[in-house]
């Protein structure tokens, strides 16, 4: 099992250039032992006609480069592992998101320090900015009861939720390096979609408030000078430009996704974005009072709802488009009709149905598809040539149904 | 069309296409088109039923929510108090969580197109949400609205008054609740419910009529439910119990509702203390604090339902180990592997796996044989079996 291991660390390296390769322990759990196959080199009977084996032995016309399904990204899914009939010491070991054990609170303090701790360097970064960001609310939270101002305390809400989310995407980059299980058989990856959309519909909540504040102080019309609340807007403002600038590849508006983690470390960045140019938008409003601009308020609460509103509203239409099992966004719809029309082309096929796709995470499409099949036609050699046709689309898992007329 | 004429006899050609599904002779396992399988003419318009009745459930409540919140929000201005405006301004986020309900019951109709292939299903999951995500946001304004009731302490804050709104909003936000929760049921709760109805204020009178309409819905829904909901009852190994296949976006607007409830029961709690006793403010925070984590705790299950779903796990129904264990023990089948379960919503599950066979074994029999097992038994509409030789 162990050189089945060594010889899986290269490859996740060279995948991921950037940070060390995600340790082989699930979150929480680093004494579990990881023997799932990753099914190459394995003489398991089950693996015998496994995708990347059967390309190898393929002859057939459709030029398929072999050094491709070495560097699969699903290996680091365990795509080609059969998750069910892990052995049952297996069983319930999976991230605890069903486990019936206790949990206790400092059990659950010491594996998120764990977790942090073996974590790559954006969650490290995230972990410093979450800390941060408590530590400022609370601090604005207990000036603000304790003077009696309602601007700071409501700012200090608004942070709180801002952390809460926050700790959700850290979560969520922790626990997506979970090996799939029985239960969650495409493994834990989806988690990081999820947080990105999260952060995305808060922000396009935030910019709703926003609005709805503007339109408060238009109608009330007696902008009341929050002056005490400069400080703490310049504050927040230099502890979100730090945020930024930790996560500044991410800092861009329509980013091409090539990894899960590009979306949340996107929607992090996002986020700490928005929240800066909010604090940029009261500076400025109080700028523009002291300049004797009317309506100042008004002006800049609405530029400020307008802008997150944009910049929130691409990657909430990316992640939900994953989410709602969207066909994939890269592969244009005549790439699929193409290979359809190939795939009716060769001389014992009739026709194809049923062909849906989806994407579970950016850069990994599962698809499924039925093929109606003359009767006694060599299965092997359609099935490697449909697969072939597919993999070059970029769609890495496919269960095929030949059906015999 | 056309005819020939010829002495002999009278040829008559007609050309009609024959659609693929009328041609299968047997297991129906193919269907043309990416929309078939879930757009079935069977399941879509029980599907289609069950929709109109829980939209038009929806409905009523928005209907009544806009309302009530025009004659708080008329009240309000006319008696300058800010607290029976926030009150309206809970209201409108009804509104919006309903007409998020509303909206992802209504898309989820939709006809699956070539980008869209499974269809729409998954909107309701991300409605439902989305409705969740705003009941945790307002959860939280209305904690700060209780921190801010303290800091503003001076006599601005009239403890009658937020009892009295409390208490409006309350007996509204249960009449709500017992709308929307309603199912279809016993029959003699209707009639119990029906006398409440009656004596509640004349302008719920209309309440009623709509009320009774829903009954003989209702009643026609539970002869069609019955089948179905015995064979799931059949095949589920855990439950036990009938469970009630409530849809999830009704449900959610149901959680947004109770929540709403239990915070005017928070609120009033607060303000008969405030009257009461207006030193003792603090207690107010502290009821407004343990409520709203009482209404975060409701949302727990379906969060954790809803997460499940869009994770693509199996569903907690279907065990996956008894599958492939009886899957593995068919004749022909050596192997099973990459079994996928999962769920496009609640209820529609689909399945993917690789089966190995004997080179021997006939592969058409399997396929079928496998197909209806797995139909049968686990009752799972769509699936594809890759079928490899070893």
């Amino acid at each position: 099992m162990e050189d089945r291991i060594a010889s899986y660390e290269p490859l996740v390296a060279e995948t991921t250039p950037k940070f060390p390769p995600p340790r082989s322990s699930s979150f929480g759990d680093p004494h579990q032992q990881w023997n799932a196959d990753y099914g190459i080199a394995t003489g398991d009977r089950r693996f015998a006609f496994s995708r990347q084996q059967s390309f190898r032995q393929s002859d057939l016309p459709s030029p398929f480069p072999m050094q491709r399904s070495q560097t699969l990204r699903p290996h680091q899914l365990g795509r080609s592992d059969s998750s069910i009939s892990m052995p049952p010491l297996e069983y319930g070991k999976g991230f605890g998101l069903k486990s019936s054990e206790k949990v206790t609170a400092a059990g659950v303090m010491l594996s998120v320090v764990r977790a942090i701790r073996s974590g790559n360097r954006p969650m490290k970064r995230l972990a410093l900015m979450i800390s941060l960001n408590v530590a400022y609310s609370t601090a604005e939270l207990l000036i603000g009861i304790f003077t009696g101002r309602v601007g700071l305390v409501s700012d200090a809400f608004h942070l709180t939720f801002g952390c809460g989310l926050l700790t959700f995407s850290l979560f969520a980059m922790a626990a997506s390096r979970g090996k799939p299980d029985e239960i969650y058989t495409y493994g834990y990856k989806r988690l990081e979609v999820l947080s990105a959309f999260t952060n995305a519909l808060f922000l396009l909540f935030m910019s709703f408030s926003l609005a709805v504040e503007a339109l408060h102080a238009f109608i009330q019309d007696e902008s009341e000078h929050k002056h005490y609340l400069i400080v703490s807007a310049v504050t927040n403002l230099l502890v979100n430009l730090l945020g930024v600038w930790f996560f500044r590849s991410y800092a861009r508006i329509n980013i091409v996704y090539r990894k899960a983690e590009d979306m949340n470390y996107h929607s992090v960045c996002l986020h700490v974005l928005a929240d800066s140019i909010r604090s940029a938008g009261l500076i400025l409003a109080s700028w523009f009072l002291t300049l004797g601009v009317e309506n100042a308020e008004v002006l800049c609460l609405g530029l400020v709802s307008v802008a997150i509103f944009m910049v929130a509203l691409p990657l909430f239409k990316a992640a939900g488009s994953i989410l709602l099992q969207m066909a994939p966004a890269n592969v244009p719809s005549s790439a699929f009709s193409k290979c359809c029309r190939q795939i009716t082309s060769l001389e014992d096929v009739s026709g194809v149905s049923q062909a849906r796709f989806w994407e579970l995470i950016p850069g990994y499409t599962i698809g499924s598809l039925s093929i109606q099949v003359r009767k006694g036609a060599d299965d092997r050699q359609i099935l490697q040539y449909v697969h072939g046709l597919y993999h070059d689309l970029g769609i890495q898992d496919l269960a095929v149904q030949t059906e015999h007329l | 069309m056309h005819r020939e004429n010829s002495p002999a006899s009278q040829i008559i050609e007609v050309n009609i296409d024959v659609p693929a599904c009328a041609a299968e002779v047997g297991v129906r396992k193919i269907c043309g088109g990416a929309t078939c399988d879930f757009s079935d003419s069977k399941t879509s318009s029980k599907d289609a039923k069950e929709r109109a009745a829980s939209m038009r459930k929806l409905l009523i409540a928005v209907v009544l929510c806009i309302i009530f919140m025009s004659i708080e929000v008329v009240g309000g201005i006319q008696a300058n108090s800010l607290a029976i405006l926030t009150d309206a301004a809970h209201l409108l986020s009804d509104v919006a969580a309903f007409a998020i309900s509303l909206f992802s019951l209504w898309a989820s109709g939709w006809e699956a197109t070539p980008r869209q292939s499974y269809g729409f299903f998954r909107i309701e999951i991300l409605g439902a949400l989305v409705s969740i995500q705003l009941i945790w946001v307002l959860a939280g304004i209305l904690v700060y609205e209780a921190i801010s009731r303290i800091i503003y302490d001076s006599g601005e804050v009239q403890g009658l008054l937020m009892f009295a709104v409390a208490s409006f909003g309350l007996f509204f936000n249960i009449v709500m609740a017992v709308l929307l929760g309603h199912d279809h049921d016993h029959g003699h709760g209707h009639s119990e419910h029906d006398h409440n109805h009656g004596e509640s204020n004349s302008d719920h009178s209309h309440h009623d009529d709509d009320h009774e309409h829903d009954h003989t819905h209702g009643i026609e829904h539970k002869d069609g439910h019955e089948p179905l909901l015995k064979h799931s009852h059949d095949i589920s190994t855990a439950n036990s119990a009938k469970k009630k296949k409530r849809n999830i976006n009704v449900h959610s607007a149901y959680l947004h509702v109770l929540g709403d409830s239990i915070q005017s029961i928070g609120v009033m709690i607060g303000g008969a203390i405030i009257w009461y006793k207006p030193e003792w403010k603090i207690i107010d925070l502290i009821c407004t604090l343990i409520f709203s984590v009482v209404v975060l705790v409701t949302t727990i299950k379906m969060l954790r339902s809803i997460l499940e779903v869009l994770m693509e796990s199996t569903p907690r129904e279907i065990d996956a180990t008894r599958l492939e264990k009886g899957l593995c023990e068919m004749d022909g089948v050596v192997a099973v592997h990459e079994l996928h379960i999962w769920a496009i919503t609640v209820g529609k599950v689909l399945l993917a796996c690789h089966v190995t066979v004997t080179p021997e074994a006939d592969a058409d029999l399997v396929l079928d044989k496998v197909v209806g097992y797995i139909r049968r038994e686990y009752n799972i509409s769509h699936i594809t079996i890759q079928i490899e030789r070893q």
